[in-house]
């Protein structure tokens, strides 16, 4: 009897440590990105950007020039450094074609983003003029999440996400996985037309 | 690479072109192992520490780096350690798997555990970063190979998150050499079947919040022993374990660590508890004074401390070894700092006053307002600092306001200025606001008279919203737990060490198997998820972050005997 209820509670705490433990452990065929088209409401909030000045989202996405969406957080590993690569490559080609194109990453780490944090990520990336990183609320920036189709409920789960908006109808090029920067360019260029 | 530019003006293209010409002769000429560099090994591990860790090369360059071939990145951005982590056992975060690259592991043959698989191709998500699931050992020369070219030893290619480093033979070899040496041998404290604890107290502890620390503390010890017990049945039995449940189960042992006497002597108390019997990390603690002097000594000693009960903690960005609730005082500071950064209606030129009580407490707080009001751009304010019986004369204070006419006045001080402040705040205009520390003031700050509550604004650092998980993260009944009045002044010892044993640490003993490093201890725990808290709205983790609730409310008291508590922030203001 005694060796029985042992076992069971013991049955239960292994099932709870291999659930937290393992990790999914399928897998499929290589892929590089995928690619769709789509359009976002985008709610009416207001953030804070790396100089601690409030920005209205929605004045963000207007006007001509292409806006490039991702998210990451100061603190993140792995794809947050590999999304940031690809922004100031970005950069980097565009000042040489002297196109225009505004970059915003929005944390979501938003806790512990402070401005002061997210301006020196930026600076340790040499990133330009013409990207900026958001915080806000946590309220408010689950609701960009949501609003770009991607929530996530932590950000030890997130992914590799850019969305290109394009000036001409506001919809929203999305570009899942990591692209080289020649794909991430020519991304851009099938945006503006050319 | 695309050599098709126009002009080869810009630095950035001639990099490209030094790296196809690197990429060129690397190629031709590489065949031999990189020759192990004439240094001696403190060099190596330091000149090799930096390139793992910074991504500067021993020239004190950058390290140049590709990622999908192409995007090129400056390592100073991110180096080794931002994706295999420290300890170098790698990571696991946004569906890919980072796997370990110490010598120990590189060197024998590896089963890598497959990147995020498929997740069904559900908005947008696919598989990105999909691994080779299998290798033969590395040994120095297929090594270089792997880093210079994103090859294993069978030639299959690394998915794109692994960048490619054109390293010249030198540099190579360092790198190496440093892989080699990392987490090479286990921390102190901890074998395969035991991991030793300490616990620090300091002699200004009370008897009362002593046992509050304690019984958690032992009960969790106890509770492990227990289940090594279960597990120990199970394999008589006759049963296999999982891989995972062979290292969950190991005894455990709690040392006390008293320190006594002044806290210039505490290092070298500490240094003798370590040398006699070393322990695997420091589970807790509790002081009244300045934490640093444990800070310091675990930092040189590269010793884990998990959340100690202090109102006082180290504020740093580098600290690496101490796990903190949050910032203590300094936070509740801070706090004052970001909601009136934030205030729409508050003009520039309003003098704000910060009057401070000369003590610990009062200066830890002014210190985390003035440090933050600085982050944000804005002018110092008029700081005064009195003894405690200067707060409680009504004429001196009185002085002081007719002097500065203060529009908003900080008073980081005792609950003995409580009793004046009705007749101060009188003195005021109307538009006044006041701050207070609920910590600082304890259970009287429920007791601010009435007729001041609309001016009155009160740090609470902690959690507002009823809490409805668990108590102790096992199968407890889900009761919600409500905050009121009646919890100011409550330390909440044993909540939070219960808490933090049962949730944070546990979890992270569990996840580092038989990596029995410190390292990677700190390394597993900071890759957790964000942790609903009974004391805090949200306990969140990433690397280097040692102040894992972020949070302080701004709250003001509603009427009556037993006050509700009004919010008038967010959990955390940005
Ligand atoms: C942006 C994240 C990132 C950075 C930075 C990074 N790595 Fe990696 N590394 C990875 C990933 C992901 C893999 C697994 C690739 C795969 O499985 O296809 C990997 C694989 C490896 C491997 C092969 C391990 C094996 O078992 O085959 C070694 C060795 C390695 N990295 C060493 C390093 C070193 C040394 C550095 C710094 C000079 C470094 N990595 C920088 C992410 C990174």
């Amino acid at each position: 009897m005694r060796v029985t209820l042992k076992t069971i509670v013991l049955f239960l705490l292994l099932a709870l440590v291999s659930a937290t433990l393992s990790a999914n452990s399928a897998h499929a065929a290589n892929k590089s990105y995928k690619r769709t088209v789509e359009k976002y409401t985008i709610p009416d909030i207001v953030l804070v950007n790396q100089d601690g000045k409030k920005v209205r989202l929605q004045s963000l996405f207007t006007g001509d020039t292409p806006v490039i969406v991702d998210f990451i957080y100061g603190t993140c590993t792995t794809i947050c450094p590999v999304l940031s690569a690809g922004f100031v490559n970005l950069q980097g080609k565009l000042a040489v074609t002297g196109q225009k194109v505004r970059l915003v990453s929005i944390t979501i780490d938003p806790e512990n983003d402070t401005p002061k944090i997210m301006k020196e990520y930026l600076k340790r990336y040499r990133a330009k003029p013409g990207w900026d990183f958001l915080t806000g609320s946590r309220t408010d920036i689950d609701s960009v999440m949501r609003a770009f189709n991607a929530y996530i409920p932590d950000k030890m789960s997130h992914y590799p996400l850019n969305m290109i908006r394009n000036p001409k109808d506001g919809s929203w090029v999305r570009l899942f996985g990591i692209m080289s920067s020649r794909e991430f360019l020519e991304e851009y260029q099938s945006v503006v037309g050319k | 690479m695309n050599l098709s530019y126009p002009t080869l003006k810009t630095p950035l293209l001639m990099i490209e072109l030094f790296t196809l010409l690197f990429f060129l002769s690397a190629t031709s000429l590489f065949a031999a192992a990189p020759p192990p560099p004439n240094l001696p090994q403190g060099e190596i591990m330091r000149l090799g520490e930096r390139m793992y860790r910074e991504g500067v090369l021993p020239s004190g360059a950058p390290m140049p780096a590709f990622i999908r071939g192409d995007v090129e990145v400056d390592s100073t951005a991110f180096s080794c350690s931002s994706c295999h982590l420290r300890a170098g056992l790698g990571s696991f975060e946004g569906g890919v798997i980072t796997p370990p690259t110490t010598g120990n592991k590189l060197y024998k043959p590896y089963i890598r555990p497959p990147s995020l698989g498929v997740i069904a191709d559900r908005d947008g998500r696919d598989v990105y970063a999909k691994t080779v699931l299998e290798r033969p050992p590395y040994n120095r020369e297929t090594l270089a190979t792997a880093l210079r070219f994103g090859t294993d030893p069978t030639g299959h290619s690394f998915n794109d998150v692994m960048p490619r480093y054109p390293l010249a033979d030198n540099d190579m070899s360092i790198l190496i050499n440093y892989l080699e040496l990392l987490s090479k041998e286990p921390s102190p404290g901890a074998s395969k079947d035991e991991f030793r604890f300490a616990t620090i107290i300091t002699d200004d502890v009370s008897q009362e919040d002593r046992q509050a620390l304690l019984r958690p503390l032992q009960q969790f010890i106890a509770q492990k022993n227990q289940q090594l017990g279960m597990y120990n049945d199970f394999i008589k039995f006759g049963y296999t374990p999982t891989a995972e449940m062979k290292y969950a189960f190991r005894r455990a042992s709690l040392d006390i660590w008293e320190l006594k006497g002044p806290p210039t002597t505490w290092q070298k108390q500490l240094a003798a508890y370590n040398n006699n019997k070393p322990v695997f990390a420091v589970l807790g603690g509790i002081s009244n004074s300045d934490w640093r002097p444990i800070h310091d000594f675990c930092e040189a000693e590269r010793l884990p401390c998990l959340f100690p009960i202090t109102d006082f903690p180290v504020i740093s960005e580098t600290g690496w070894y101490t796990y903190y609730f949050n910032k203590g005082f300094a936070q509740e500071g801070e706090a004052v700092a970001r909601y009136l950064n934030r205030m729409e209606n508050l003009s520039a030129d309003t003098p704000i006053i910060q009057i401070v009580q000369d003590s610990p407490a009062g200066r830890a707080l002014a210190a985390g307002f003035d440090k933050n009001w600085n982050e944000v751009g804005r002018p110092a304010v008029t700081t005064i600092t009195l003894t405690a019986s200067q707060l409680v004369d009504p004429a001196a204070l009185a002085k002081i306001l007719t002097k500065h006419k203060p529009g908003v006045l900080l008073f980081w001080t005792e609950a003995g200025l409580l009793q004046n402040l009705p007749a101060l705040i009188a003195r005021l205009p109307a538009t006044e606001m006041v701050f207070v520390s609920s910590s600082y003031l304890g259970r009287q700050t429920a007791n601010i008279a009435e007729n001041i509550r609309n001016k009155v604004f009160i740090t609470f650092p902690y959690r507002l919203n009823p809490y409805v998980g668990t108590k102790t993260g096992g199968f407890d009944a889900k009761i919600p737990i409500l905050t009121g009045a009646k919890d100011f002044g409550d330390r909440r010892i044993a909540s939070r060490t219960t808490a933090m044993l049962q949730q944070a640490t546990l979890q992270g003993l569990n996840m580092i198997y038989d990596n029995l490093y410190r390292d990677h201890l700190f390394d597993v725990m900071s890759m957790q998820m964000d942790l609903v808290m009974r004391d805090y709205e949200r306990f969140s983790f990433g690397p280097g972050q040692r102040y894992v609730s972020k949070g302080c409310y701004i709250i003001q008291l509603g009427p009556g005997e037993n006050p509700t508590l009004l919010p008038r922030s967010e959990w955390v203001v940005q």
